[in-house]
């Protein structure tokens, strides 16, 4: 934390202390009993298609509303850093920076139909339809000032890594130029086979020369060793958790969907390395645990089992939900939310950066189609699935090529029907509701064909 | 001069007589020297503009590149049987794209090889950049049966940077040249296909002029982007008064690489592909790109920045809203206009261009 040495800067440690540590997290954490209650307190009703949400949510809900409000005030501060979902976060963490995902926040953005209004502001500064349309809803945040969140930090520190696609280089590099302060790249070299030696060397040495001097720069202190050795191993901690969370998901029925673990991963993602993180998966384990025992599903009568590959449609996720639920279908597993939990292993706190290089080479956007596909065969296997839905998202490059060929795969080798879905995570004008209800409403025959 | 520039097919079968193995290369940064090194030729593929897009529709979506659509579909169709390894260098998303499809789900007979250069030019990145040149050159040798001794890397980097100087003589040369735009950059392509020695024949033939040049009253345009197909949009834009005195194109200026001085092979490819003039492809930094534009625009005498970009082009998109603020504050006028790779220029994109030239005049 900047220690204040102005009048001004007396009243920006004022406001963070009162608006955000005293007041603001007051009312989060009252707003959170409350909902606690309420949700412990839902039942299923006779017409309900899926159960309540896990009581969980109302932390989740908590963690992250007290992080974009600490947000408002982190500017003078503590230092803020912008950085992809795919970036070597902890010795920033260690470092004691403040972080801002901007992919996160347009997720919300998508999740609260704010998302094509920013899209629109990006397009009307020239930025193409055609680009991300993540993207163009955080330059469209930047130029209007425009967020659900109240207001979003400037960054000190930009970083970008590039394990989950190229087009955040582009889009760093716009932000560089608009915020005017320092950007540092972290090159992963994309993985089509097994990871050669060189290229973990590559992203350990860009650690090194790179990241930590420029973050230690702009922090303005050193990074401790063991601080980041105790990050290391709560991001691990967490990562292993999550994994176990959506592991539960293999029991029939299972406990949570696939749409819960959009939402419920808020936390992998933004706070990795903190305490309150590995307690909330911690708890959110326990609850399911419970779920399981008691032989509670999260879709109420689940006769069909699918994955979801891709990543979410944000402005139709509870739609979605139930009209699959209504249906019996439960998305019970996905590519996209495991990628915060499958690289735990990798993780090593007695070696926080030389595995760091590994783990952070080896994201699933990171790897070829091949790999991918196994990832889905494994899933298929593993979650007794009876298909697989695959979002073609006309934003997400890296992700959607090579769907047509998985897709092929799947159904000639696995023998499960699968879906290729058109669509786009955050924009919603890319979104054919009857055209999209309709081919789902097939690939749900295909699964009842199949089962009989 | 030479009348006709020799094709594709024509430089495929010299370089077999030369006993050198076919290497497909894809767009576009890439060691050249090296596969000649190890007896290897590279015949570069830019779709091609004319190839149908419906072999390749089979593997990637409406929304890709069209350059990875046909491509694939033309190297399935008959490219895969006239060569003998495939480079795809990764440039961007629908090229790693590439890579990973042919190799994981078409896997064709000849072997797909993939080569991926950094995105800074730190030293990090170059002592990376030398390893990865390394293990392309293992898997060339895997291919063409050889493995190069000295005397094969002074003959291949003499021949190629021969070839290399011989680009950049005809930037150079560009104003006193006594041919028109589009004879220019089907010289220049040459270099996606024909030996070194015959581009360095091919390029010296170019004539020039014998007095001044006669071109006062044509709009001089810098053109930006990857790829000018189809090659009317140069005729069209001399019957429209403009003539390209620039350019900022993959496949042209961006593959002027600078010489290098280091003695050792591996650490010179480096060095030539780390000073590469600023790519997107290649990470260079947005505003250092375009205040070098700036600085492009000012020196070549052209009036205009034309952005000509193919559709889906993310590495390219992004720069498009910078590129206009600092080039219109510079003083100098703005288009960007897309295109589907094909052989036909759409009439309402022409209209845009010619409505561009006539506000330079």
């Amino acid at each position: 934390m900047n220690l204040p040495t102005t009048l001004s800067d007396l009243r920006v440690h004022g406001e963070h202390l009162l608006q955000f540590q005293v007041l603001g997290s007051t009312a989060l954490r009252v707003q959170r009993l409350r909902n606690e209650r309420k949700l412990g307190a839902l039942r299923m009703g006779p017409d309900d298609v899926l159960a309540p949400p896990p009581r969980a949510l109302a932390r989740m809900q908590e963690l992250m509303s007290r992080h974009y409000l600490e947000g408002r005030y982190a500017n003078g501060v503590r230092k803020v850093a912008w950085v992809t979902s795919g970036a070597p976060w902890e010795p920033l963490e260690a470092l004691g920076f403040f972080p801002v995902y901007p992919e996160n926040h347009a997720a919300l953005c998508g999740v609260r139909r704010r998302a094509e209004a920013n899209c629109e502001e990006a397009e009307a500064h020239g930025y193409s339809r055609d680009l991300c349309s993540y993207a163009r809803t955080d330059i469209g945040t930047v130029l209007s000032g425009e967020t659900p969140v109240g207001r979003l930090p400037r960054p000190d520190l930009l970083v970008c890594c590039n394990n989950i696609c190229q087009t955040v280089l582009y889009w760093y590099e716009v932000l560089a130029h608009h915020f005017d302060c320092p950007l540092v790249v972290i090159d992963t070299p994309f993985l089509y086979g097994e990871a050669q030696e060189h290229q973990v060397a590559y992203v350990r040495r860009q650690f090194d020369e790179e990241l930590v001097p420029t973050a230690e720069r702009v922090a303005g202190r050193t990074l401790d060793e063991r601080e980041l050795v105790r990050v290391m191993l709560e991001a691990r901690d967490a990562s292993q958790l999550w994994r176990e969370v959506l592991d539960r998901s293999r029991h029939r029925p299972a406990p949570m969907t696939a749409f819960d673990g959009f939402l419920l991963m808020g936390p992998i993602v933004n706070l990795r390395g903190r305490r309150a993180t590995t307690e909330f998966y911690r708890d959110l384990l326990a609850e399911l645990d419970a779920r399981v025992e008691r032989g509670v599903g999260a879709v109420a009568h689940e006769r069909y089992r699918v994955a979801w590959d891709n990543l979410p449609i944000w402005y139709r996720l509870s739609k979605l939900s139930k009209l699959l639920a209504g249906r019996g279908v439960n998305v019970v597993a996905s590519t996209y939310t495991y990628a915060w939990g499958e690289l735990a292993p990798l993780m090593d706190p007695t070696d926080p950066l030389g595995s760091g290089a590994r783990v952070y080479l080896h994201p699933i956007l990171n790897r070829s189609t091949g790999h991918k596909l196994e990832a889905m065969r494994t899933m298929v296997e593993g979650f007794s699935l009876d298909g697989v839905i695959l979002h073609s998202d006309r934003s997400c490059k890296p992700y959607s090529l090579g769907q047509i060929d998985q897709r092929d795969q799947i159904v000639d080798t696995l023998g499960v029907p699968a879906l290729l879905l058109e669509a786009d995570h955050n924009d919603p004008r890319a979104w054919s509701e009857e055209q999209s209800v309709n081919r789902i409403e097939a690939f749900i025959e295909m699964l009842e064909t199949a089962a009989s | 001069m030479h009348d006709t520039i020799p094709s594709r097919s024509g430089a495929l079968a010299v370089a077999r007589e030369q006993g050198r193995a076919i290497v497909a290369v894809l767009p576009y940064h890439y060691p050249r020297a090296l596969l000649r090194a190890h007896r290897c030729h590279p015949i570069e593929v830019w779709g091609p503009p004319f190839e149908p897009g419906d072999l390749g529709a089979l593997h990637f979506q409406a929304y890709t590149c069209g350059i990875v659509v046909k491509a694939t579909s033309f190297l399935v169709r008959e490219g895969f049987d006239r060569v003998d390894a495939v480079l795809v260098p990764h440039g961007c998303d629908a090229l790693q794209g590439m890579g990973s499809v042919l190799g994981d789900f078409v896997a064709p007979t000849p072997p797909v090889l993939t080569f991926y250069p950094p995105r800074r030019a730190r030293p990090a990145d170059r002592a990376y950049l030398v390893e990865e040149i390394r293990a392309l050159g293992r898997r060339l040798a895997e291919v063409s049966g050889h493995t190069p001794d000295e005397a094969d890397w002074a003959e291949a980097l003499a021949a190629e940077e021969a070839a290399d100087a011989a680009l950049a003589d005809l930037y150079h040369r560009r104003g006193r040249l006594d041919v028109d735009d589009r004879r220019f950059y089907e010289v220049v392509r040459a270099r996606e296909y024909l030996t070194a020695e015959d581009f360095t024949a091919l390029a010296a033939s170019l004539p020039e002029h014998d007095g001044a040049p006669d071109a006062d009253g044509d709009v001089g345009l810098l053109l930006s982007g990857i790829v000018a197909e189809p090659l009317d949009l140069f005729d069209r834009l001399r019957a429209m008064g403009a003539r390209v005195v620039a350019d900022d194109l993959a496949t042209g200026w961006r593959r002027v690489y600078p010489p290098s001085t280091l003695a050792d092979p591996y650490e010179r490819l480096a060095d030539r592909l780390l000073a590469a003039p600023p790519d997107p492809t290649l990470g260079a930094p947005l505003d250092a790109r375009a205040g070098l534009l700036v600085e492009r625009l000012r020196a070549s005498g052209a009036r205009g920045l034309l952005i000509y970009d193919v559709t889906f082009c993310e590495p390219e998109l992004f720069a498009v809203p910078v590129l206009r603020e600092r080039v219109t504050a510079a003083g100098f006028g703005v288009l960007h206009v897309e295109h589907e790779l094909g052989t036909t220029l759409p009439n309402q994109t022409l209209t845009r261009i010619e409505a561009f030239v006539e506000t330079l005049r």
